[in-house]
């Protein structure tokens, strides 16, 4: 009985009850508590998300990725340094032109002990590729053809030199199973039991519960010391942050500012606070389609420098993230590393309500009739609509700073709160985008500059693009960064990318959050601190690599 | 035949309220702003292709009127659709969801009606007293405390201060049972606390309805005659004073009946129960509009059938009903 409880427990919580009296209650707490944990070996993370589906394929959701991670192997995966290691391909060589990219497989089984072969590999890429509708088609737009001369080698053509090598991004999926589905009926696909070859076999999602996995036994590298893996869903933090306490779970990997500040300290209970991969941002319409309801004073620059100036980063991390993270700038987080472009305070257009005044009464923005809101030189009131979503707080506390901190430099900016849905459809309604600004942020989709910088492309208008920007000069910056093979050379174009988009100040990049995780120091040992994140990152190899104590 | 054609009109009426509530929700949540691709798109680089691909899956781009008519026509067949998030049939995910929450509503719901008229009975026997002071007031403090707020409370007195009972979900995660037993004990468990919430919050209108009721009753001349007749306390009591005190009582509990199904969301939320409640409120914040529409038509299908149930009830218990 690994996991049991006893029948004994029920009858003694009974009788406590019965008792209720707090002294004999600790005494019995010991005893009584339904422990199902270090015996049988599993590891229990804490979340408050559900994942969507458990299809690779057509899952948007970071929950269901991390879930999915372990039970489909990639080519290639990320090391705890977040550098590339050995998935199914143990080797992988660019040609010289750098368009084509060949991996040399390794022999493993599905779950269901059928052979993995490179057909399996070649089929996964050309599915998405024909499928179209996943999020990973985004890494094979420019797959020109795919090869697998033998049963341990795939061959990809691409038509550009790939910077971001896809064997990081996509799972790897059987064709005996996949084979023969259409776009609509990969779409609908629940695949409710998935095959893969994984580290991890997938036992059962009980909705609204909990999701377990258990270890494959024969998987082809070191076998991980947890026997099983499961997530367990709480509806709330408060909850969730008691169950990290009592030992219900091990880990919980999103804690939220002060429920986090207020699990220091508590015994066995070890909390940490990374770099992650995210920012949040105030983002302003820009957009050049005539039927956008955007103010259109927002897109001079000079107006879009004065907003930027007007707001103190620092405080919107002190006052909205309790100090729990780090002033923005640039579209790339601080978690990035090299990556990330340092632009010097002195440069930076921030916390200068002074310079702000002053950009705006060069340009002609004064305050001509003493309410306090300068209007253009025609007469019209620099005053904008600031939306943000009500359920995300810290966002609500810094649309609040940034709207006082504007009225005192001649901005009024009216802010309404919606819900996160409502928010997405006026943003990104792209016949007419009918807002001025909004509040929300981003998290990066892989381990690779490519994503973020991706967002402000002119073709993203209508996907990822929520402020419109359309620049050719970025676009080609862009572009040149994404077929650079060569690391330093590529690294500059990312910087350039950066601050040109910076200067342009549709966004002002509020903060990179910490990523604020807690775990418990008597049940797992060996967790490493990874940028991002011990779990819920782009590497899987905690999960794997964790002892018990 | 009077008795024939009565039921056939509360049948048509029942018939014609459903598609009522049906068309109604359809519309409610198409007009909301937003739309399930939209959400989808912020979450990786969907190209336009993608979205329009997974648009036309969801059949989201027929007119509203077309889409109404394939739901009607879905319907009729008994099909309530996939759920745009974790695209399963809406029908398996009500089914999981349903089972959690009437297995807790019923348990709250029972225990709060049985409860709640026995104490009202004995307050408005012994009106005045201290047990009738003591019961009113603090059935009243629990019908104003805020549900969440409760639950909360009872999270830390029970589960954190004494470890009695656990205190999320409905099961203990990772659970190996040794025998159904331990399996209906460890779910017995959980539903304590959760259960415990849900009457103190809930318990007073039962109280309060009942004890007007039998008071009101008591006063009546034939309690009188009653105890003229030398009958004793306890029968003229629960025979002849509850019994004909039963009406409003009756109504209170179809209410609370009917809501059974459609879960508590404090509850489940502040206890991570798996229920109705959640369920639907991430399906609104997702536009989920298979889910939603899905669990709205099981509300108002319960609700109508339980009022139907407490019509004919009424007619068993007052014959002026069956009169009127």
């Amino acid at each position: 009985m690994p996991a049991g409880i006893r029948r004994r427990d029920f009858l003694k919580r009974a009788g406590l009850l019965a008792v209720a009296v707090p002294g004999v209650a600790t005494v019995l707490d010991a005893c009584a508590s339904v422990v199902p944990t270090a015996k049988a070996r599993i590891l229990r993370v804490g979340w408050t998300i559900e994942p969507d589906t458990m299809n690779p394929l057509t899952t948007y959701s970071t929950e269901a990725v991390e879930v999915l991670q372990l039970v489909y192997d990639q080519l290639m995966h990320y090391d705890l340094e977040l550098k590339p290691e050995a998935g199914l391909a143990t080797s992988w060589t660019y040609s010289s032109d750098a368009k084509s990219i060949t991996y040399t497989l390794r022999s493993a089984t599905w779950h269901d002990g059928k052979p993995f072969t490179s057909a399996d590999a070649k089929f996964t890429f050309d599915l998405i590729k024909s499928s179209k509708a996943s999020q990973y088609y985004q890494w094979v737009q420019s797959l020109v053809s795919t090869e697998a001369p033998n049963a341990t080698t795939l061959v990809l053509h691409f038509s550009e030199p790939q910077a971001f090598n896809p064997g990081l991004a996509v799972p790897i999926i059987p064709q005996h199973i996949w084979t023969g589905m259409t776009g609509a009926q990969i779409q609908k696909f629940a695949n409710s039991h998935p095959i893969g070859t994984g580290p991890y076999k997938f036992v059962k999602w009980v909705k609204g519960t909990s999701i377990e996995i258990q270890r494959n036994e024969s998987w082809w590298g070191t076998k991980p010391a947890a026997s099983k893996v499961s997530w367990i869903l709480f509806q709330n933090e408060d909850v969730m942050a008691q169950g990290l306490k009592t030992g219900a779970v091990d880990i919980c990997p999103e804690i939220p500012p002060t429920i986090w500040k207020g699990l220091a300290g508590a015994q066995h209970v070890q909390t940490v606070s990374l770099p992650s991969f995210s920012f949040h941002h105030i983002g302003i319409n820009v957009s050049d389609n005539p039927k956008s309801g955007g103010n259109p004073l927002l897109k001079d620059r000079a107006v879009r420098l004065a907003l930027s100036y007007a707001v103190d980063r620092q405080q919107l991390v002190n006052v909205a993230l309790d100090g729990l993270g780090t002033p923005g700038s640039t579209l790339l987080p601080v978690g990035f590393g090299e990556w990330h472009q340092d632009i010097t305070e002195s440069q930076q257009f921030n916390a200068d309500p002074q310079k702000a005044k002053a950009v705006l009464t060069a340009a002609g923005y004064i305050d001509r009739n003493g309410s306090g809101v300068r209007t253009s030189k025609d007469g019209k009131p620099l005053s904008f609509r600031l939306i943000a979503i009500q359920s995300t707080s810290v966002d609500v506390a810094a649309a609040q700073l940034f709207r006082d901190a504007c009225a005192k430099v001649g901005i009024q900016l009216k802010l309404t709160l919606l819900d996160a849905n409502s928010l997405g459809g006026t943003v990104y309604n792209a016949h007419t985008p009918n807002w001025d600004i909004f509040v929300w942020g981003w998290d990066a989709g892989v381990y690779d500059p490519d994503y973020m910088l991706g967002i402000p492309l002119c073709n993203q208008i209508g996907s990822n693009n929520d402020v419109y920007y359309c620049n050719r000069h970025y676009d080609q910056l862009y572009n040149e960064q994404s077929v650079t093979i060569d690391h330093a050379a590529r690294l500059a174009f990312v910087h350039e990318a950066q601050q040109y988009y910076y200067d342009a100040a549709a966004y002002i990049i509020m903060w990179y959050q910490d990523k604020l995780q807690g775990y418990r120091t008597d049940t797992w040992k060996g967790w490493q601190r990874v940028n991002g994140g011990m779990v819920l990152n782009f590497t899987r190899d905690n999960y794997l690599k964790v002892r018990p104590v | 035949m009077a008795r024939l054609r009565y039921l056939g009109r509360k049948i048509a009426w029942l018939a014609i309220t459903l598609y009522g509530v049906v068309t109604f929700n359809f519309v409610l949540f198409h007009v909301l702003p937003g739309n399930p691709v939209q959400l989808l798109v912020r979450s990786g680089h969907l190209t336009q292709q993608a979205q329009a691909a997974i648009t036309r899956v969801y059949g989201l781009d027929h007119s509203l009127i077309v889409q109404y008519l394939i739901y009607l026509r879905d319907l009729l067949r008994g099909q309530l659709g996939l759920s745009y998030t974790f695209r399963e049939p809406v029908s398996t995910l009500l089914g999981q969801y349903l089972g959690n929450t009437v297995l807790l509503l019923a348990a709250a719901t029972l225990l709060t009606i049985a409860m709640g008229v026995l104490v009202g009975v004995i307050a408005a026997n012994r009106r005045g007293g201290r047990y009738d002071s003591t019961t009113v007031t603090a059935s009243v403090i629990g019908w104003s405390l805020p549900t969440f707020w409760t639950g909360l409370i009872l999270v830390f007195v029970f589960g954190v201060w004494l470890h009695a009972f656990p205190i999320f979900g409905s099961q203990t995660p990772n659970a190996v049972y040794s025998s159904f037993w331990v399996r209906y004990e460890d779910i017995a468990a959980h539903l304590f606390l959760p259960t415990l919430t849900l009457v103190v919050v809930n318990i007073a209108q039962f109280v309060l309805v009942a004890r007007v009721s039998v008071i009101e009753v008591l006063a009546e001349d034939f309690m009188l005659t009653a105890r003229a007749k030398g009958l004793a306390r306890r029968r003229i009591l629960w025979s002849h004073a509850v019994r004909n005190a039963l009406l409003p009582i009756v109504t209170s509990s179809a209410l609370l009946i009917g809501l059974v199904v459609s879960g508590a969301i404090e509850v489940e939320t502040v206890f991570s129960w798996p229920g109705m409640g959640r369920l639907v409120y991430n399906s609104v914040l997702n536009r989920d509009y298979p889910v939603i529409e899905g669990a709205f038509l099981v509300f108002a299908i319960v609700v109508l059938l339980v009022n139907f149930a407490s019509d004919l009830l009424y007619q068993a218990l007052d014959p002026r009903v069956r009169e009127a």
